[in-house]
């Protein structure tokens, strides 16, 4: 079978997610299945100003950063550049939130600035043309695992389950918070005592938007180590259309009740259940889990 | 005679314009056109957002971002009258994760950068898999900072106060593998020698000793006249402080104290990047820097000999990668994971402050000054090392890496003498 | 999380809420066989309970009332203490609902407030005799709801929709963020006062005379 052609774009960005990438420990074998057109940390076959003056062929394109309309980087319109390939191209990867949906950088312009397809949720006028070819991956940065997954779903010719906003339900059908290590303080509503503890749960006290956020963080773990949730920080919706959402450590509440609630969780639902959780103590979880002194 | 050339696989692009005079640079241009607003972002956020807003800096070293910005926020809230003291652990674990930053960054750029590069200016075909290279280790070290941040990159896991995490004894065992590792790699593949040894040298004849792949780069440059171009001013600034780094400028043999208020931004003309000034003048900042001020002894030899070449600033970015890895072992050995990780207890802030947190990242020093009124922030300024180091002319004296590029005889060679100050666009276009 | 409820803020509130359970209770027509029996034996006892006292009323008094076998009431209930804490679950769920309608319209927050007085006023003086069961029996008998009613367990009806009340008022900016408990206490603490006072009769007028009062005072305490 033919290798897919493989061209990597980087708009306005930090190059987070090509250096997540670079984090993959299977790299070079999902590489190899791919001819490499340009990818921006490794020496290439083609050189960027081969991708900017020539239109090379590509199969699958992969648009890292946000999109701004008239954005001029090493002397070339980049939004135009992103959709001269993006019209050839067989597939579209958005990775990571800023391609996706604008992300932290669509702050600075949120008129001019937004992702490929999406503004935020809103779809934009090129949705249309993209979407049987479109594969949302948000996350900021994108997990290397959740793009090779994507590839190599589209190396073999696999058709990938998307949910409407053309992200795969594998990865973002379930939340943050599943598999979470603190989830049984979440369940019996121990929140945590401060910052700098393995035991309690942040989404009371620190702002962690795990339960409702989009993404596989504990399920496919972090640099495949851990994850913000594991280590005592809170998740800040990174995947979501909304990131950043304002006061990233705090909880809004409403008179102490949380302003947002789990994934499709009714506020009543969730009221009940947390009060007849607190209703009980539970003394193994109100202790340390380690006791370093005995 | 104009020569443009866009330079890439660095952290983001820069273009160059070179004008060359009788087969020579005579001048050079850095510019770099990308601009994203962060400081500008950060008007009007809460202070605590600055942690998850600021790593979004840079792709490479947005850890160093997180700890410049966490400094920032304490010195504030110093400033504001709060009283706190970070845990010896808090501390140690920040400065573990922080270099290995500095690890994955200097072992990236030794691969990814100089190597190609290098093949490019000899005309040579690559030789070896680099990039496999790069990507075992970058993998290896960034692994041991997820164990206590939880992921690499954009962390927000140190917060006012210390960090977020509690490890256990089976985190701290499976750092030290990962560290071991790394140390492993480093001996077999990239220096050819034991650690010990390799720490122990201290002058050019020990040097012959070097194999691995540093030992190769280093013969390569020495055999094809490569080691004494990229000279500069020979001046040189930190400004962060660490258990390991220490703050000072030096001048010629002269090292002293320096005062941040004598840090200043200029802006430039047809660049997005503002350049960075010690009382007016340009020093270079990054590992040669760190080095010097440190008096590292290996360093100071090459010093000697090459002043502040091409080759003294490529050696003192690999030696980091040994003294770090190093350094990174034993403050996992002495880590006492009984004490607080984080000894603010409360989230309250105050409602008006300033402050200013200094790190030294891997390409050197990086300043970020926090303003809050009435509990946002009114002003963030964001100062990286690489606008000291690739500023362009200001009031007629050329940036450091402009200046290193005066008089080599091609635009190939002078993009190796760039690329040796380990370019961060993104960074710089903040 | 606000949760740690004092029981005696429930006491004060829930017994006001008689009135509507027992015209839900007639209501209840439709309901099956069984459910209906239930219920009636709830309302009974609650009435045996709050008029001749916890201890001195027998579940034999109890089937009496309703003409039924005393073995056949131990089918429902398996003994005097689960029907006193059923009876509590009854209570805040029945009150509960009431407030969830009052929840659901689509009208300030201002005028749901209002609402809520009346509905707390009417009942109080519909049944009067209901504090007697909440002063007498859950108060004094502690013990009796030690077990299976911690916490907000069997009053988690009605503490959830005032909850969500104030939710919807800071939600929708009418109402100023605060600790749950101090908006809490001010409203039910006070509604339950003016009950107090009602009852120790020390009010000069009746209960109704004071809403419009009330609830301009509640608002204001509570309004951004």
């Amino acid at each position: 079978m033919k290798k897919l052609k493989l061209l990597w774009l980087q708009s306005l960005t930090c190059n987070g997610n090509s250096h997540s990438f670079f984090n993959h420990p299977d790299l070079f074998a999902i590489l190899s299945k791919f001819e490499l057109i340009y990818f921006p940390l490794i020496d290439t076959k083609y050189s960027l100003e081969d991708i900017l003056h020539k239109q090379l062929e590509c199969d699958i394109l992969i648009i890292e950063g946000s999109i701004k309309k008239g954005l001029i980087k090493n002397g070339v319109d980049y939004s135009k550049l992103i959709e001269n390939y993006a019209q050839e191209a067989k597939h579209i990867i958005t990775a990571g939130t800023c391609a996706t949906f604008g992300g932290v950088f669509k702050e600075y312009d949120p008129e001019r600035i937004s992702g490929f397809c999406f503004d935020k949720e809103r779809v934009k006028e090129n949705f249309n043309s993209y979407k049987d070819k479109l594969i949302s991956l948000p996350g900021c940065p994108i997990h290397p695992k959740w793009l090779s997954y994507v590839l190599q779903m589209l190396g073999s010719g696999n058709t990938i389950p998307i949910d409407k906003l053309n992200r795969p339900q594998e990865l973002y059908n379930i939340t943050v918070h599943t598999g979470c290590s603190r989830n049984e303080y979440f369940e019996w509503k121990i929140d945590t005592k401060g910052f700098g503890h393995k035991e309690g749960c942040s989404f009371y006290e620190h702002g962690c938007q795990g339960p409702y956020s989009r993404g596989s963080c504990n399920k496919i773990l972090w640099n495949d180590t851990s994850s913000k949730t594991i280590v005592g920080t809170p998740c800040f919706g990174c995947t979501e259309p909304t990131f950043p959402k304002e006061r990233l450590f705090f909880t809004k509440t409403n008179m102490g009740i949380p302003a947002t609630m789990p994934l499709e969780v009714s506020k009543r639902a969730y009221l009940t259940i947390t009060g007849i959780a607190k209703s009980f103590t539970i003394k193994r979880l109100e202790r340390n889990i380690i006791d370093y002194d005995s | 005679m104009i020569v443009k050339k866009l330079i890439e696989k660095i952290e983001g692009e820069a273009e160059l314009e070179f004008s060359f005079k009788s087969g020579k640079i005579d001048d050079v241009d850095i510019k770099f056109d990308l601009y994203r607003g962060i400081e500008e972002i950060l008007k009007g956020k809460a202070p605590r957002d600055a942690l998850v807003i600021t790593p979004r800096v840079c792709g490479i070293c947005n850890h160093a971002h997180l700890i410049a910005s966490v400094r920032a926020l304490e010195s504030g809230f110093r400033d504001a009258g709060f009283t706190f003291e970070l845990s010896k652990k808090a501390k140690d674990i920040r400065e573990f994760t922080l270099s290995c930053e500095l690890v994955q960054n200097h072992i990236k750029w030794l691969y990814l950068t100089i190597f190609p590069q290098l093949n490019r200016v000899l005309k040579s075909d690559p030789d070896d898999n680099y990039a496999l290279k790069a990507s075992y280790i970058a993998n290896t070290v960034t692994k041991a900072i997820a164990i206590f941040a939880g992921q690499w990159p954009h962390s927000s896991y140190a917060v006012p106060g210390g960090v977020t995490c509690d490890p256990t004894y089976i985190d701290i065992i499976s750092a030290q593998n990962l560290i071991d590792e790394a140390i492993r790699f480093t001996q077999k593949v990239l220096i050819g020698m034991d650690l010990d040894e390799y720490l122990s040298i201290e002058s050019l004849s020990q040097l012959k000793t070097l194999g691995g792949d540093f030992g190769k780069l280093l013969f390569t440059l020495e055999d094809n006249q490569l080691a004494k171009i990229g000279k500069s001013y020979d001046r040189f600034i930190v400004l962060g402080e660490s258990a390991f780094f220490k703050s000072a400028k030096s001048i010629a043999t002269t090292t002293s104290t320096i005062d941040q208020r004598f840090v200043k931004e200029l802006e430039q003309t047809g660049t997005k990047a503002k350049a960075a000034l010690y009382k007016n003048r340009f020093y270079e900042v990054g590992p040669m820097a760190r080095a010097i001020i440190n008096k590292e002894p290996i360093i100071m030899s090459l010093r000697k000999r090459y002043r502040d070449s091409l080759i003294t600033r490529i050696y003192a970015r690999v030696h980091e990668v040994a003294i770090l890895l190093n350094y990174t072992k034993g403050l996992l050995q002495n880590l006492d994971i009984t004490q607080e990780s984080c000894t603010l207890k409360s989230k309250a802030t105050p409602s008006d402050f300033s402050g200013v947190g200094t790190v030294e990242a891997a390409r050197g020093s990086l300043i970020h000054r926090v303003k809050v009124k009435e509990s946002i922030i009114s002003k963030y300024e964001i100062i990286t090392p690489t606008q000291w180091n690739l500023s362009n002319s200001v009031e007629e004296k050329r940036g450091v890496a402009a200046n290193a590029m005066i008089g080599l005889e091609s635009d190939e060679l002078a993009s190796f003498v760039f690329k040796s100050f380990d370019v961060c666009s993104v960074c710089t276009t903040h | 999380m606000p949760f740690a409820t004092p029981h005696y803020i429930f006491s004060l509130i829930l017994y006001l809420f008689y009135d509507t359970i027992y015209q839900k209770g007639i209501l209840l027509i439709n309901l099956d066989k069984k459910a209906l029996k239930r219920e009636s034996i709830i309302l009974a006892s609650l009435k045996l309970f709050s008029s001749n006292g916890f201890h001195k009323t027998t579940i034999p008094d109890i089937a009496k009332q309703l003409n039924m076998s005393v073995g056949n009431l131990y089918n429902y209930f398996k003994s005097k203490d689960i029907l006193a804490k059923e009876l509590l679950k009854y209570t805040s769920e029945t009150v509960g609902a009431e407030i969830r309608k009052v929840n659901a319209l689509d009208t300030s927050t201002e005028k749901k407030i209002k609402m809520i007085v009346e509905l707390y006023f009417s009942m109080a003086k519909e049944r009067p005799e209901m504090i007697e069961y909440f002063l007498r029996v859950y108060l004094s008998y502690r013990d009796v709801f030690k077990d299976g009613c911690e916490g907000m367990l069997c009053v988690s009806g009605f503490v959830t929709e005032i909850m969500i009340f104030f939710d919807n008022g800071v939600e929708c900016g009418e109402l100023r963020d605060q600790d749950f408990f101090s908006a809490f206490g001010l409203f039910m603490g006070y509604l339950g006062g003016m009950v107090f006072l009602k009852g120790e009769e020390i009010l000069p007028n009746e209960l109704e005379a004071y809403i419009d009062d009330i609830s301009y005072n509640i608002y204001n305490a509570l309004k951004r």
